[in-house]
């Protein structure tokens, strides 16, 4: 059977009604699952929408359930989030487990290799992009579909939870000794940040190339949630001005404001205020995340058969890259006392 | 580091020569092509450098665990020892492999110790390591 055909038969069964699917197509990006774009004709309508389903092999090991989640936490509160439409754990007709969800038509995705990234729209574009982290960040978690999905830590024990974490991933993967990212976790862990100041939904992965704007300056979706959890809200800032994301710019954080704006924005947005030592904690943590997902993609290349160049990349340039930057954050952090 | 250039110019060789599903074969295929390139440019620059880095990579933490040796024990002068006479990537790997995780031990030890000095020095030969290793892709134009 086709994924079309598979597609039809799912849609039909559980919708009650025939369904038609027209116009399906992989699209790239959203690497930890396949997307694919497609139209559904059912009950005299026709709707776009999107399919995310698991691969065998993939860049972030993730639960759909909580990208689900997520979706179905941030919809329709004011954010630019597509809607939650079908959860499949077993994977149904599809065979492997997968989600459908809205889709937002008009974007597009910006790569983190293309420079400059947003042009002219740059500043506006940084404006929405750290004002509406800032939203994500002042909602009570505890009162979302996502507190179904994933459990809360302390607000002391969100720092320990984050690096037990990716830790764990680096020991799981490493394929080749990395001295550097090793390093950084051992710095991070003996000197902890301060506690959270709050918990809030961290989306996880939220940089640029992962929202999509309308070429005008207007950002029309958030995308790419499978790495939210609940923690300190500071994870998702450090990750969104990690300068992987800077597309090589040291002026200004994400390829959109200079970081001091940056961070106005988010605190105006969030009613929280960014605790200088407890932030330079989350930007190190960032780039040792970074770089464990690269550990991970290049384990998944090999185990893959080389088959996805996007893990073969990842796992090597981007990885590459990361150790650039963890060792220069390391070599400015003060001597041992 | 993984993976090698063999590894990445073999999986380009898979990646295109598999005819892909119909639903993959338009925006999908396009970006999957664009990818197979950037990998093939950067091998020419692995090609170039690769065994120069790690031929260098190697000898600097054959260094630097010869030179913590008296104060950080001998088994790190028996893990210095050795040359690279085999200069393939494979072979450089998996002696540079050995070294680092030697090193690493080192590290630990001299964190144990406070040893702010020789710390500092290890945190520089990283920046040095990593600088050694880098890859440059050309900024791409934003479509």
């Amino acid at each position: 059977m086709t994924l079309q055909s598979q597609l039809e038969a799912y849609l039909t069964r559980t919708w009650k009604t025939p369904a038609r699917v027209t116009m399906i197509s992989r699209i790239p990006g959203g690497a930890s699952r396949e997307t694919y774009r497609y139209d559904v004709e059912a009950g005299g309508r026709t709707r776009g929408l999107i399919l995310r389903r698991d691969p065998v092999g993939s860049l972030i090991d993730t639960e759909r359930k909580l990208e689900f989640a997520a979706f179905r936490s941030f919809h329709g509160g004011g954010l630019p989030v597509p809607e939650a439409v079908a959860l499949e754990e077993d994977g149904a007709e599809l065979e492997r487990p997968f989600f459908i969800m809205g889709r937002i038509d008009g974007g597009k995705a910006q790569s983190p290799f293309t420079l400059p990234p947003y042009g002219e729209h740059a500043a506006a574009i940084g404006q929405q992009f750290y004002s509406y982290l800032g939203r994500i960040a002042a909602a009570d978690p505890l009162t979302l579909p996502i507190a179904e999905a994933t459990p809360a830590p302390s607000l002391d024990g969100c720092w320990k939870a984050a690096l037990d974490y990716w830790e764990g991933v680096v020991e799981a993967d490493e394929e080749h000794p990395q001295p550097i990212v090793r390093a950084c976790i051992r710095r991070l862990r003996a000197n902890p940040p301060p506690s959270a100041r709050k918990l809030s939904v961290v989306h996880g992965d939220y940089r640029t190339g992962n929202f999509l704007h309308d070429g005008a300056g207007k950002i029309i979706a958030l995308l790419d949630w499978e790495m939210a959890h609940i923690g300190d809200p500071l994870e998702d800032l450090g990750w969104a001005m990690e300068p992987l994301w800077c597309h090589g710019e040291t002026d200004r954080v994400s390829g959109m404001l200079p970081k001091a704006e940056a961070i106005a924005i988010w605190e105006a947005s969030s009613g929280l205020t960014v605790d200088p030592a407890a932030f330079a904690w989350w930007e190190l943590f960032a780039s040792v995340k970074g770089q464990a997902i690269w550990i991970s993609s290049a384990k998944e290349y090999r185990a893959g058969g080389l088959k996805d160049p996007v893990l073969g990349l990842s796992g090597w340039y981007t990885a590459r890259r990361q150790d650039v930057i963890l060792a220069d954050r390391l070599a400015a952090l003060e001597a041992l006392a | 580091m993984t993976p090698t250039v063999p590894e990445l110019l073999m999986g380009n060789f898979l990646c295109l020569m598999e005819p892909p599903p119909p639903e993959s074969s338009g925006d999908f295929l396009q970006s999957r092509i664009g990818v197979t390139g950037m990998i093939s440019l950067l091998c020419a620059q692995e090609a170039e450098r690769g065994i120069a880095a790690r031929v260098w990579e190697n000898g600097a933490i054959r260094e630097m665990l010869t030179a913590a040796a008296g104060a950080y024990g001998h088994r790190f002068a028996d893990a210095a020892k050795g040359e690279d006479r085999d200069l393939s990537l494979a072979a450089l790997d998996a002696a540079n492999a050995a070294l680092r995780r030697s090193l690493i031990d080192l590290h630990i030890a001299v964190e144990v110790a406070r040893d702010a000095a020789l710390d500092t020095a290890i945190r520089g030969l990283y920046v040095k390591m990593a600088d050694a290793r880098r890859l440059d892709l050309p900024p791409l134009p934003a479509g």
